[in-house]
Parts: structure tokens; sequence; C-alpha cells
């Protein structure tokens, strides 16, 4: 369990080091006990979380007791069950106590082995089932398995119908090949994946003998599955934490199932994780262990820090809001301070660029630096956010994501979709009701813009795709051929969700370049593999009524963007949240996934609270943003990873924002097909000619992903710095500033060295860097020295990156 | 100071170290050249200096080239298996191709064709990731392409940058979990096209050698107050980068290779005045000039439908382009130490489609290599009957990429790190592929 924010932030300021650390909470995981049947049993751990953030498994220290042996009997921290009834367990460590309730029912009862949640999940944890083994689409040596057991009927009539019934013999369960294969009792290319003393053999053994029967039809769906601990803060290397799986069952009945789940570690070089559950801890860092079972998978975060290391919370840094907050709780759990607030002019031109694409003119940073108004950031966030150049920045990055482009949508279309979307962000329109207008987007795309959305990608299932991973961030596609191995998307919610899209059509219009969008009456969608006509289903969620003749978009836009949506809030307010901070909580922002888990899950679940709150107010949430400390934090001298958000995450300028900027720093525009002279590269539609932009990475729109941007520097864009047209021509231009600036008597080298400076960098030059500079401007040709140290200015890396 | 991650400041000392040498080797610099580029001197230990091959073209044919109908012939299977191609005796006793390819045939004594390469991914995203990289794509971590696995272990040479995209790259071809500075040269520029030309390599009119170092040297006074504030990897990435520049700009034979009009006109028309035809010449001299990696790529084969007629057309500009290649490094004593991948990211299905396609196949297919210290004339392994399964010596795309940077000089299990300061060998799981190898 995740520790206040607010409490831990004032046990930092006064707690100093580790070696002062109090153990202030013992918890028992998990909680409200269920021991369903006479073979039921629960292991149960207990661990305690001290007061700066730590956490340690006190499971073998604490004193365990049972309100009354007569229902449960505990050893070696597992419950089994005696009688029907209920009782108390509790757990003393030192001056803490914790306790749960332990329920037993149906204790006569010994359930037989189940074939859907015993026998296929030995199978899918010793690896049979894999698709390197038999779950490949061929199967393996003649055994063919489905990938990760998807198909358990057809599992099934392969263990007992096939090969004359040899692999499984009821009679004498020990010569059943799918025992004797897996121990080396036989050769076995797949090597030894089970051993007859072993509980995977165990059970396998206890199905044959028992009649070797198929009850998917009948045994209880898996409904949920829960990992413990949810968090764990281990200081120091080699030290344990048991973990406990559970898994919750449509009739209400749970299982320990800590020995069926695969568990790993996504960084063994932090901590490793056991067949038997153990975390062991390792170097300094963090990991994420992941428990599989089913079709479920969850993570639980792991962050090991270095052993008694002294460490103070700087004392002037304190959280502004709720960003800061979950950002200092775990900064503070990893040792970790956070990079003092950036000064006045480092924040003038990264606010510029991160909420217009653009760089503070010198008179507007003059104007900021010299104003001494304790509240200036927070207004001139206000002031930007009302500028005409905002709504064309969000325009460009839905633009990207929706694909707007010529080629499926002829130019007419890219151009009214994307005005459409403009005036959609000017007169901030709430975010969900732009979404629900696209989704419910019918008639002619020239005459209703938004229903180009249905004419960028029209087959129901790319439809399903780009919607599942621009609104909610979810790539599915795998899930269309099989089971994701590591996602809880089966085959059944991919064709359930995109069922919903499966009438859409189009038509040609009068205008034969106009598309009209409309949804037919009928027509279904059926899952390959199985045949059966897909319902519609919400991603994860129920099954809706839907009446004849309504139309099953409006059914899925209203679930997509009801304040209680589990994907859709979330998502949309990190991708706002990455544009400012270089990247996403999740990261990127448009793959979730339980293998990609949030770096900050409390402020995942807040970013999406909180734009709910604000009726889906973009610019609201980005006040937040940009009001934070950690995103006016200044470089962090450590460097400690991006996705801490310790300071600042220098990144290149876009494409769009450099070229604005090197237009801008020398004065001398840059023409941009299709809008007049003066217009910017944010507000370009057409992601096709210009070669600059291209170059330094826009994305040509062909796909929903947002790695379709590429931000990394390349040999290609520098040798254009250095050597290409647009910074030479621009530097040269007679009309240009540098020019103007030398042509103007009345003006200093010191005078055109603070200009230059502050156009570039939005700020003034320090005396080391004025005496240096003009030094060299004094040494020869002047109007060649000048240009020079332009040249030099518009290729430093202070000028090159957000920071 | 704040102790936050002590293995991670330990890598941090290892990307100073980079960033200081580079450094130095601005600094040092009246001149722009002679400074080793991009990888840190560390890791170039790793390298073997007596590697039979010194630089690795790499085809890539995208879109999945059909096996059956190109290097794996079933003339014997039914009519819907074998398709519509005859066979051509090839240069080698006893085995064809298709009647497709004939001048490739008539090299084959100097190739070797892998006729067992497998692998499980049938989308074309996951496939390439496979052939690319030599990994399995994860959930968790993107592996970096074999290319820039090159430029980081063995750097640059003669000026050139390590690794270079004719044209371009794409998905895979990057440095996944590698810093960005060891991302490829993309061209940007169609070899083929009349006014082919890699732009902004020459300075502007009124910029000497002399002035452009003036301008370095001011822009490095510039930065080192920036550098002050702290550090991070795109930022040392475009370092990295500025200082290839700076050599390549200043290297009048690294910028010769890059110009195809210094090759004769009757050469370029051998090749074929085609996309793939003059794309491989330009590799050609990319590669004697001293790239390591080269990555050629050429789209089209991914014939869903009416494969017969489409596929003719692909392959005749293949057979062209590839059999001059390697006849005109075999005949400049360059094949050696060039090693040539013709390479795809799978087969098609042995049995063509209702719409006279064929469909993904990564069970079996088939991969050409030539020179680079790998046999004249050998076909390795098979495939079943039809094509449908390997039938012996199965090769692994982790086993395909073990040999290929073995032959380079790069030792396949040595590790990289990955971020999280996680070692992660070059290879896994792979074994080197000795019957290839002369």
């Amino acid at each position: 369990m995740h520790v206040s924010n607010n409490r831990w932030f004032a046990a930092a300021l006064l707690c100093a080091s580790l070696s002062a650390q109090q153990p202030t909470r013992l918890e028992i995981a998990p909680g409200d006990i269920r021991l369903d049947d006479g073979r039921d049993r629960q292991r149960v751990i207990a661990i305690v979380t001290h007061d700066d953030g730590t956490t340690r498994d006190v499971t073998d220290a604490v004193e365990w007791a049972l309100s009354s042996d007569v229902h449960a009997a505990l050893q070696d921290a597992e419950l089994t069950p005696r009688a029907d009834g209920e009782c108390e367990l509790s757990a003393t460590f030192g001056k803490l106590t914790a306790n749960t309730t332990v329920t037993v029912a149906n204790t006569g009862k010994q359930p037989p082995v189940s074939f859907a949640n015993e026998v296929i999940p030995v199978l899918t944890r010793s690896g049979c089932n894999a698709g390197t083994c038999h779950g490949s689409a061929s199967g393996k040596n003649g055994f063919g398995l489905s990938l990760f057991g998807f198909d358990r009927d057809g599992d099934h009539r392969k263990l007992t119908r096939e090969l004359r019934g040899r692999r499984i013999d009821t009679a004498d369960p020990d010569a059943s090949l799918i025992l004797l294969k897996p121990t080396g009792g036989v050769p076995h290319k797949g090597g030894k994946r089970l051993t007859p003393d072993g509980e995977g053999y165990a059970t396998l053994r206890r199905w044959i003998e028992a009649g070797a029967r198929n009850d998917v039809k009948q045994a209880p769906e898996l409904v949920g599955l829960e990992l413990f601990p949810e968090q764990a803060v281990l200081a120091g290397p080699d030290l344990l934490q048991r973990v406990v799986v559970r898994a919750r069952y449509s009739d209400g009945s749970d299982r320990d199932v800590t020995d069926l789940s695969i568990l790993s570690s996504s960084n063994e070089v932090a901590a490793t994780v056991n067949a038997n559950g153990v975390i062991r801890s390792a170097e300094p860092g963090e990991t994420f262990v992941m428990a599989r079972y089913g079709t479920f998978a969850l993570v639980t975060q792991v962050l090991v820090l270095p052993k008694d290391v002294a460490f103070t919370w700087p004392g002037d840094v304190e959280p502004a809001n709720y960003i800061d907050a979950s950002i200092f709780d775990k900064l503070g759990k990893q040792r970790i301070a956070p990079a003092a607030r950036c000064d006045d002019a480092t924040f003038v031109r990264r606010v510029y660029l991160d909420v217009l694409n653009l760089l503070p003119t010198p008179d507007e940073t003059r104007r900021f630096l010299a104003d001494d108004n304790p509240n200036k950031r927070v207004e001139l966030v206000d002031a930007l956010l009302e500028r005409p150049e905002f709504p064309d920045v969000w325009a460009m990055q839905w633009a990207e994501i929706l694909r707007i482009e010529p080629e499926q949508l002829e130019p007419k279309g890219m151009y009214v979709y994307h005005d459409w979307l403009r005036d959609a962000f000017q007169s901030n329109r709430p975010l969900d009701e732009i979404v629900r207008e696209l989704l419910t987007s019918k008639g002619g795309n020239f005459e209703q813009p938004q229903s180009n959305f249905y004419l960028v990608e029209r087959s129901t299932k790319g439809i399903a795709e780009n919607v599942a991973q621009v609104f909610m961030g979810i790539r599915i596609q795998c899930a269309q051929c099989h089971n994701h191995p590591f996602e809880r998307w089966t085959m059944d919610d991919y064709y359930g969700f995109a069922a919903f899209f499966n009438r859409v059509r189009s038509k040609r219009g009068e205008d034969p370049r106009e598309r009209i969008v409309f949804v037919t009456g009928g027509g279904e969608l059926a899952n390959p593999v199985t045949g059966v006509v897909a319902k519609p289903t919400f991603l994860g969620g129920a099954t809706p009524e839907i009446k004849r003749g309504q139309d099953r978009r409006a059914v899925v836009a209203d679930w997509l963007t009801a304040g209680d949506n589990p994907f859709f809030a979330k998502n949309i307010a990190n991708r706002v949240f990455a544009r400012f901070f270089g990247r996403g909580v999740v990261d990127p922002p448009d793959d979730v996934r339980v293998s990609n888990p949030p770096s900050h899950p409390e402020l995942y679940e807040q970013l999406g609270t909180k734009l709910v709150e604000y009726g889906y107010d973009l610019r609201q949430l980005i006040r937040d943003i940009c009001a934070s400390h950690s995103y006016q934090a200044a470089a962090h001298p450590d460097a400690p990873p991006a996705s801490t958000f310790a300071g600042v995450n220098v990144r290149r300028l876009t494409a769009e924002q450099l070229l604005d900027a090197i237009s801008d720093v020398t004065q001398v525009p840059t023409k941009y097909d299709r809008l007049p002279l003066g217009a910017r590269a944010t507000q370009v539609v057409n992601p096709t000619g210009n070669r600059f932009l291209g170059v330094f990475g826009r994305p040509a729109r062909e796909s929903a992903c947002t790695c379709d941007r590429r931000n990394e520097p390349t040999l290609s864009q520098v040798l254009h710095l250095i050597n290409g047209a647009t910074t030479t021509a621009k530097l040269r231009d007679d009309k240009g500033r540098l020019r103007r600036l030398l042509a103007s008597k009345d003006v200093s080298d010191d005078a055109v060295l603070d200009e230059l400076f502050l156009a570039a960098y939005s700020r003034m030059p320090t005396d080391g860097e004025r005496d240096k500079l003009l030094q060299k401007v004094r040494d020869g040709d002047r109007a060649t020295n000048w240009e020079d140290v332009f040249w030099a200015i518009l290729n430093s890396r202070e000028f090159l990156f957000t920071h | 100071m704040t102790q936050f991650d002590s293995s991670a400041d330990s890598a941090a000392d290892l990307r100073l170290d980079r960033r200081s040498f580079l450094r130095g080797s601005m600094l040092g610099a009246a001149g722009l050249c002679a400074a080793p580029m991009g990888a840190p001197l560390r890791l170039l230990q790793n390298a073997r200096t007596d590697a039979p091959a010194h630089s690795v073209i790499q085809i890539f044919l995208t879109g999945g080239l059909s096996h059956i109908d190109s290097f794996d012939p079933k003339p014997s299977a039914p009519v819907e298996y074998r398709g519509e191609y005859r066979t051509v005796k090839s240069k080698l006793d006893g085995e064809y191709f298709t009647h497709v390819i004939p001048r490739i045939a008539a090299i084959a004594d100097k190739l070797t064709v892998i006729r067992s390469m497998t692998h499980g991914e049938a989308a074309h995203e996951r496939g390439i990731h496979n052939m690319m990289t030599g990994y399995r794509p994860s959930p968790v971590i993107t592996y970096p392409s074999m290319g820039s696995v090159v430029a980081h272990e063995l750097g640059g040479r003669n000026n050139l940058p390590a690794y270079v995209c004719v044209p371009s790259g794409g998905q895979f071809r990057g440095t996944g979990y590698l810093s960005a500075a060891y991302a490829p040269f993309e061209l940007g520029a169609e070899p083929n096209s009349r006014n082919f030309k890699v732009r902004d390599m020459t300075t502007p009119t009124g910029v000497d050698p002399d002035r452009l170092a003036r301008r370095r040297a001011l822009v490095a006074e510039i930065d080192s107050e920036f550098d002050k504030r702290g550090k991070s990897d795109a930022v040392e990435a475009s370092a990295a980068f500025y200082d290839q520049a700076y050599e390549l700009i200043g290297s009048e034979a690294g910028r010769a290779a890059f110009d195809l009009d210094k090759e004769p006109a009757k050469l370029r028309d051998r090749y074929g005045r085609t996309t793939l035809g003059q794309r491989l010449l330009l590799a050609r001299r990319l590669a004697e000039a001293g790239v390591r990696f080269i990555h050629v790529q050429h789209a089209g084969y991914d014939n869903h439908r009416r494969i017969f007629p489409t596929l003719r057309t692909r392959l005749a500009e293949v057979d062209r382009a590839f059999s001059t290649l390697i006849a005109d490094l075999d005949s400049r004593g360059s094949l050696e130490n060039t090693l040539v991948l013709l390479t795809t990211e799978f087969g098609r299905t042995p049995k063509v489609n209702r719409d006279a396609g064929r469909d993904h196949w990564p069970r079996v297919f088939s991969v050409v290599l030539a020179g680079g210290g790998v046999k004249r004339g050998y076909i390795h392994g098979s495939s079943t009957a039809t094509g449908a399964e390997p039938a012996t010596d199965p090769v692994t795309a982790p086993d395909l990429a073990a040999t290929v940077f073995t032959q380079v000089g790069i030792d396949p299990s040595h590790e990289l790190m990955s971020p999280g300061d996680r070692p992660i060998e070059i290879v896994r799981d792979a074994r080197i592929v000795r019957d290839l190898l002369a």
C-alpha cells in the first residue's frame, strides 16, 4: 500500500537519515482471507513500513495469532481450513499490530482438480504452451496446444483424444506421456519441465487419476487477480520480500495462485524474483515484478535503495500541487533530491516553447525578467493560453494521431478537418465532447469535417485499433490473431470492441472528391477462431444492451467519455503531461499495458481524475502542470533517470519549433506552402513537403502511433545546420536581424550580442561570454565575424535544446 | 551530493569518458580530421582487428520474399505449391533457382544460400525486428539494429559514418536501447534520381576549412557554459554527430564516397538504372570507402495477390543488380572483405492462395550471403518437399546475426548496457553457423 503523499513528505522533512528509521505501519496481505473448500489454503505475509518510506518483509519476525484454532490452522505462514466459520488473524511486531478476518466455508468439500483453473495454468507456467514450444502455430513434434491456453476446449481434445489417447492414461496416470515427457521419463526435446515430487506434477496426476475431465464449461471464470504487496521499498542488497498472488473467480471464491503464476522482474539488476515468489533486492534501481495468471497480469513496483545513505530533503523545495506530491514521494523513497527551481530566463523560454511552440521575443523576455510580481509565472501561463498560437499547437498534436493527411482525405477534406479541430481548441471545447463528435460523426467529409475520422482508416478492425490506441493508449493489434501473451486482451476482447465499428460505411458524394460516412442497419463481426459472432463489448468492460437501430458508435462513445472510464481521461491527460515533461507517466503514452507500468501510478490516476473534475478543460490541466515545481525544475546536476522527473528532461526542439525558432531569431520568415508569409511551421497542415521539417522528424501521419514523430538528433540534421541553406540564407539575409543590427550606426557590439542572446537563449550573455565573444568580433572583418558568432549561436546546444 | 543510484553513476562516468574523449578530439583539432568517430575507446577492445569482413552490405527485401519463387524452387511439388516459375540450373552442381533470376544462378559459385532460415513471427514489423536485430520483439525493450550495434562496437572509419541507410532507414533500423548517437546516416536522396546528391556535405560559399574551424571553436566556447548545467543522452548524441559531421565535411575522400558520378556510365548501366541497381552501386562505393554497415532496402515483396507477374519484374531488378554487385566486388578484389547479405523478414506460404498470391510464412525461407569470409558456392540446409518447414540444418535469426557479427569481428556474446544498467548480450541463444564459413 502506498504511504499517503503528504504524510510521507512531512516525514521526509523531519527525518534526516535512514539510521533514524522507525516502523510506522504493519500490514497483513492479503486481507479478507477466504478458504473456500477443504483443499483451499492461503499463504500470508506481513510487511512493515518505516517512517522513511522503506518497507520490510517481517513475515518471519511477527508474532502470528488466530483468534480461534477451531476454523483454521496456521503453519509456516500458510492458512489451511479446519471447520466452517470465521476467525481473526493478527500479527504483532513491536508496538504495531494488524488484523484481518479469515472466512472458512465448505470444509467438507474436496473438489476435483479443475482442468480450466489448475491444469492449464500448470501447462502455462511450465512453458508447455509457449510460442516457442507446443503453443507455436504448427505445434511441436506433432503436439500442438493453443498459445498460452486461449482455446481450452481444443487443448483438452488434443490432450485426451489425439495420438490414440497415449498422452493421458487414466488407468496408470504415471504412464501418461504428459507426465513422462516433461519429467524426462522419455526423451523430450523441450527438456525437463516438471519434477515428479513437485506441485505441478501432483496436480496433473490427480487430474488424470480422476478421469481427466474437461470442466471448461462448468468451472468458475477467472475475473480478477491481486498481487501483494503493491509496492516494496528495499534499502540495501539481498533483502527478501515474499509476494502473494490471489485469483478471484466468478462464483465469489478466490485461490492462492502464487505457485501457478509466472513471475518475472523487468530489471533483474535491481531485484530478481524466484519461482517460489520471493523478491531479492540487488543493486539500487527500480523494477516491476510481474505476475501472470490466465489472461491477467499485474505488476508491483520495487524500489531498491542504497543501504544507509544519509539523505536530506532540500529545505527550500515544497510541493506546489498533486503533481509534485506524487513525484516527490517517489524521489524521497529513492533518496534523490529534486533539482532547484529554474531561473526566470530558463522558465520563460521553456514555457513559450511548450505552450506555444515559439521562442519569446527579446522584448517579451525583457519584460518578464524585469517584472517583480511574485505571481508572474502563473500569470504568464494564463496569458499564453489565450494566444492564438495555442490552438495551433493542439490542432497539430491531434492531427498527428488522427492522421490528417491528403492521401486518404483529399486536400479539401484535410483542410476542413484541421480547421474544425483548431476551432475546437480555440474555443476550448471540452476534450470529451470533441471525441464524442468524432466517434459519432456522419455525413459528407467536406460538410461534416468530423466524419473524416472514419475515412483515414476504413476497415472495421483498423478503426477499432485506432480508437483504442488514440483515445485509450492501448495497442490491441496483437489480439487480432491470438491472446496477448503479456496482457489481458483476448481475441474476444478484440472482436467485441471492433463490433462497435463494423457498421460504418462510406460512399462517394455528389462532388466526386467527397465521401459520405454513414451507418448501416446490420452486419456482424465474428471471432475467426471460434466463429462466434462478437457482441459489442467495451474493452475490459460490460456487454451493453443496444436497441435495434441504435448507433453502436454512440454507445461506445458514451462509455469512453464517461467520467469513470478506466482509460480515456488518464490517457489524454498523460499525453498532455508528456508534452510538457518530455515523457509521460506511462511512456510512450500510447502504449498502456501491464508490462509498461506508470512510473508514478498515483499521478497517472490523478491526472485523469483532475481532467474529469475540470470538465475536460485542457487549459486548466496545463495550468496545473506549469505551476508544479517539477515542471519548473532546473537541470539536475546528477542526471538521474528521466522517469524520476527530478530535473528538466533536456530534449531537442521539435522540427516545427526549431524551424520557427531559426526564422524568429534571424527575423527571416520561412514561406510555407499555402500559407501567407509569416505563418508558422506549427500551422502547416500538409505533412509532406518542406525538407527541413522532414529531416528533423515531423511525422508523415501514416500511423496513429506517437512513435511516428522522431525527436532524436541525426547526422543529416547536424549537416543541415552546419552547411544547409536554412541557416546560411537566413544568416546572410539583408533584411534579417543581424544585418539590420550591424547596419544601424547607433547599435554597439555589446548591444548586438545582447539582442542575439535574448532572441536565441532568452537571457543576457554572462560577463565571461561577453568578453570572449566580443574579442573574436573585433579581430578582422566585423560582418564576417558577427556572421560566425551568430552561426555558432544557431549551432549551440543551448539553442537547439529545450532545457 | 545525492546518491540515487551508484551503478547509474558508474555508467555516467563511462558516458563522461566518451564525452571528454570527443571534446578532446574536437579541441585538439586545428584540422577537422584524424580522430576516430563516435564510439568510445573502451569498446573498441571488443573488436578483432583481423576480422574477415571490413564492411557489411545488408540488402533487405521488405514485404517478405517468396523462397519458393526464388532460391528454393520446388519443381516437383503440385502446381498450387510450385507456382508458375520454371527453374534454371545454377552454377552449383545439381542446384536450381527459379528462371526469373538467371544471372544470380550463373554466379551461384560465389554465394552461400541458406534454405533453412526460420523464425516464428508472421507479422511484418515483428519479422523485421527479428531479422534486423537478431532478437524477438519484446514488450519491455527495443533492441538495436545490427547496424547500430556495429556502429557502437566498431565506430566509424576514414571520417565516414559507421552505419548508412540507402536511401533511408525505418522501423527497427535504429538504435533501440543504445544511445541515439549510433543511429544510421540516412541519405534522404534516391541514388537512381537524375540529380542525386547527398545534401549539406560541403560548406556554403565563403566558408573555407579555416573559417569552419573558427566557427567550431566558437560553438565550443558557447557550449561550455551550457554543459555545466548537466548532461543528457540527447545532448551527447548531438555532440557526437557534430564531431562526425565536421570529420565528414573535412574529408574529400569521405564525401566522394557518396558521389555516384564518379562511377563510369557503363558500370552504372550494368547495375541497372533502377532503384536497387544504383543503390547497390552506391553501397559498394561506401563499403570500399570504409562505411562499416550499409543497409539497402528494396520494397515490393508483400505479394498477397498476383504474385507471379509482380515478382517477376521485382526479381528482374534484383537479378541484375545483385549479380553485378557480387561480380563487381569480386573483380575489384573487395568481395573477400565485404560481407553481402540478401535478406527479408520472412518467406511466403507454400500454397498459392485464391488471389494468386502467397501470404506470410516465417517457418522457413531463404537468405543469401556472399564474401566476407563465407563459403563460395554452398547451399546450407533445406526445406521440406513443399517448402513448409526446415528439413535440415535450421538457422535462426539469432544464429544468422551471431554469424554476421563474428565475421565483422564482434563477439556476439559481448554484453551491451541497456537503460537501468541492465547488461544484454549482443545476441542471445545463438550459435555461430560455422558451416557457412570458408
